[in-house]
């Protein structure tokens, strides 16, 4: 019998020494991928829609769009408004009226001079009904963009070409953030008349020309040595389509990729194995649970406070998050015009918890159920903690797990008490964390999950995107987020940093904080 | 045996109708919407509504179905609602490439399977026997996902032999074949030993043996082949794993195929894209158990169909 249990355990040691070889020779192997130099070599998680800009509706199509093609306006990889294929705009006091120059001397890559007409038809045709793109959204400012995608009208009169090389905005309200929609990929600008299969063979004006796509496996581009911008510092790119995290580890490890976001699990090991090839970045993301404004005990805000400091988001950031993020104190991330860095986050107190609740007459809690997708892990591990947590308080959650599609389309159509989820930004600005996560128009598939509701909000982020004046409407921007904090729509969790490592074979590359702010021109093979 | 091939393909038409019903049913009850995944993370309700009524979603079920029945009588599996692309395309595209992962797998299957089977029928007990069985066992619990992953820590990282994932040459086709391979290594060695341990004391492999048979031509030639039946009949239904299979095996390497395809389709709730790939995939599985009944009566001229 002892001998039994002896030789068991030293089956036990054998396979821990296996393992630990195993480490060890990834640790070893990694620094031998490290000495090759790979080409430029980036991934994608899941194959892009099409490569056609009116397609745009996710972020494998927005990211290979923004390699092909350029807007009248970019971001760089900080998130500051870069000028595109338009090097200066004019807007009139009321920023209701644009007027935007193009670049001379910009041609596509099949050698076709820019010219306005290329701009205007561009985004009639992402309006068009029979494009079928789902995105259209970014141009219904426009004055006469609804009517002509509801196919009521034949044209966009709000569009206007002066000539080969300006274009005119009249846009149905004033706008102050107008230039930075034109900087998302559906807003691009193609050729026209666009050839038959356009999204299979896309023709721009951007810094990479596109060579081959091979579906679910691989997208090649070459440099476009006209780009006006400065041609990229290399001579290829290759996009990858690696769906797995782990597998995507190891292809960098092996050192055929040459950047990499760090998947939670392996925080600790690669800070403390690799601090130098990481890079880090707060994104442009907020991390939150809506809380259903309409349903139950969530309708009272005092339990929405209740519950926002029964919480211990501290702690949770720490362990469940490894710590990659920033605490969220209002709805804005800190990197944005607008956010009020004096503002504390709800502080964790269940003691204040029971009083809110005693105070709106649930002395003895409720129940809730608080969704989750399936697929996330991380954010699986977050509803349990917060589970627990609103259990110490009486609070009794009943955690429901379902497929993302499915979580979707229950929290848009308002039938989830709780969800937790996140919020990536279309383009860097205020407007984008409040118009559609807490306006009354953004509804369910508009963004406003929580379906928070308030007259003088509404009119406040109406307000502030009518006025042009930048500090102004920061001003106004910290006063509406503070109103909505009070009123405690969500529970406010963090904005993550977004933690990445470049291979030590090239150097120029940087974490962007909004999907389409790299566009890999300065990136090159040491 | 055409007569017998083609009253088989006949017969399978109400297979594939039924297959057709129950798989255009389940995606319509499942919750999820298809116009919510193209659109993305924000969108308007004027635009939603607007696309359902472009993509007849809002027409009655049976209606639907009609068009979609109509559809597929004439050959068209329809166009993606994600992509905009060919279904029927976007399938031929990539079925190449989930046919190379489970020839591949196959093959290492039958012959690791077999041979270990065989191997440890010799001297059942023995430590060949022990061995094989061992490896049988592991291989059988050991999770698809799990193995992939330890076989990329290994032999693409630790030891740099093999590239961790992608679709290319021959190199990039052993870590995911052996791994979707497993599985079937593991059952086939038990399927060969068991049915081999059945035929070893029959009268004719001691009537061979006594004539001064060799004893690997009694193995191979007189016990062997008798044993064939039952395990046809298990690569015949691992194919059926192989396409699911495929689904886990190829998302860890990165392999382009079918199965990535459905499981990408399901996620967006791609409708067209999922009923053509069941649609798709059943013909397949149809038409391998066709031949399966084939090669029974390759393998064992008692085995007639009339």
């Amino acid at each position: 019998m002892l001998r039994h249990l002896l030789r068991t355990v030293n089956l036990f040691d054998t396979a821990k020494c296996a393992l630990f070889l195993c480490i060890f020779g990834s640790c070893h192997g990694s620094s031998g991928g490290a000495s090759r130099a790979p080409g430029l070599i980036y991934y994608e998680t899941y194959d892009p829609r099409s490569l056609d800009p009116a397609l745009s509706t996710d972020v494998p199509t927005g990211e290979m769009v923004t390699l092909l093609f350029d807007g009248l306006t970019a971001f760089d990889p900080d998130g500051r408004l870069l000028p595109g294929l338009s090097d200066r705009w004019t807007a009139d006091r009321t920023a209701q009226h644009y007027v935007f120059h193009l670049r001379s001397g910009v041609s596509f890559h099949d050698g076709r001079p820019l010219v306005a007409a290329d701009v205007k038809r561009s985004l009639l045709r992402v309006l068009n009904p029979e494009t079928h793109g789902g995105r259209v959204w970014p141009l219904l400012p426009i004055a006469g963009a609804q009517d002509f995608a509801d196919g009521r009208a034949r044209d966009v009169r709000g569009i206007q070409v002066l000539g080969d090389t300006a274009i005119a905005f009249t846009l149905s309200e004033p706008l102050a953030v107008f230039p930075k929609f034109l900087a998302m990929p559906v807003a691009a600008i193609a050729p026209s008349p666009v050839a038959a299969e356009f999204g299979q063979h896309p023709v721009g004006t951007g810094p990479w020309r596109f060579v081959a796509w091979e579906h679910d496996d691989y997208l090649r581009f070459a440099r476009n040595p006209d780009y006006w911008g400065g041609a990229p510092l290399s001579d290829s790119l290759t996009v990858r389509i690696i769906p797995e995290p782990l597998t995507r580890i190891a292809e960098f490890l092996a050192g055929r990729v040459s950047v990499s976001e760090i998947p939670f699990g392996e925080t600790a090991k690669w800070e403390q194995e690799h601090p130098d090839w990481l890079k880090r970045k707060p994104a442009l993301r907020a991390v939150y649970v809506p809380l259903n404004n309409r349903r139950g005990p969530l309708r009272d805000p005092r339990v929405r406070q209740a519950i926002n400091h029964a919480v211990d988001v501290p702690e949770i950031l720490r362990t469940v998050w490894n710590g990659r993020g920033v605490l969220a104190a209002g709805a804005i991330p800190p990197t944005l015009g607008g956010s009020d860095p004096g503002r504390r986050p709800y502080a964790y107190d269940t003691s204040e918890a029971r009083r809110l609740l005693r105070a709106a007459g649930y002395p003895n809690g409720f129940a809730v159920q608080l969704w989750r997708s399936g697929t996330n892990v991380e954010m699986g591990r977050v509803a349990q903690a917060i589970q627990a947590q609103l259990g110490a308080v009486g609070i009794r959650v009943e955690i429901v797990s379902r497929d993302a599609s499915s979580m979707r389309e229950a929290v848009r159509k308002g039938d989830t008490d709780m969800a937790i989820t996140d919020w990536w930004a279309d383009y860097p600005d205020a407007d984008n964390f409040l118009y559609p996560l807490f306006h009354s128009a953004s509804f369910g598939p508009g963004g406003n999950y929580s379906f928070y509701s308030d007259r003088l909000t509404d009119s406040l982020i109406v307000l502030a995107r009518r006025t042009a004046d930048q500090s102004a409407r920061e001003t106004l921007y910290r006063r509406i987020d503070a109103r909505i904090f009070e009123a405690a729509p969500w529970i406010y969790l963090w904005f993550p940093v977004d933690l990445w490592a470049q291979h030590p074979g090239i150097d120029g590359w940087d974490v962007p904080v909004i999907f389409n702010g790299q566009r890999w021109t300065k990136v090159r093979v040491k | 045996m055409i007569q017998l091939v083609g009253r088989r393909l006949l017969s399978t038409i109400p297979t594939l109708f039924g297959v057709l019903v129950v798989a255009f049913l389940l995606l319509n009850v499942v919750p999820g919407d298809p116009v919510a995944e193209m659109v993305g993370e924000r969108a308007d309700s004027a635009t939603i509504v607007r696309l359902r009524s472009e993509l007849h979603l809002d027409e009655p079920l049976l209606s639907q179905f009609g068009h979609y029945l109509w559809g597929v009588v004439r050959g068209d599996l329809g166009r993606s609602y994600i992509t905009q692309r060919p279904v029927l395309g976007d399938l031929f595209e990539r079925f190449p490439k989930t046919l190379q992962l489970a020839g591949g797998a196959m093959l290492l299957a039958v012959t690791c399977g077999i041979t270990l089977g065989v191997l440890a029928a010799i001297r059942p007990g023995g430590w060949i026997d022990r061995f094989s069985m061992l490896i049988a066992y592991v291989g059988i619990s050991f999770p698809v996902y799990w193995v992939g992953l330890l076989l990329i820590l290994l032999f693409a990282v630790a030891l740099q032999w093999l590239p961790p994932s992608g679709y290319g040459g021959l190199a990039f086709l052993v870590l995911p074949a052996l791994t979707l391979g497993t599985r079937s290594i593991a059952f086939l060695a038990r399927m060969t030993r068991g049915a081999m341990l059945e035929i070893l004391p029959a009268d004719f492999v001691r009537t061979a043996r006594a004539k001064g048979v060799a004893e690997p031509r009694v193995f191979g030639r007189h016990a062997l082949r008798n044993a064939l039946l039952p395990i046809i009949t298990v690569l015949g239904l691992d194919v059926g794993n192989y396409l699911t299979g495929s689904i886990l095996t190829e998302t860890i390497f990165s392999w382009p195929g079918v199965g990535r395809y459905v499981l990408l389709a399901i996620e967006k709730r791609d409708l067209p894209a999922v009923q053509g790939s069941i649609l798709f995939l059943s013909v397949i599985f149809v038409l391998v158990n066709l031949l399966t009944d084939i090669l029974y009566a390759k393998a064992d001229p008692r085995v007639a169909y009339d």
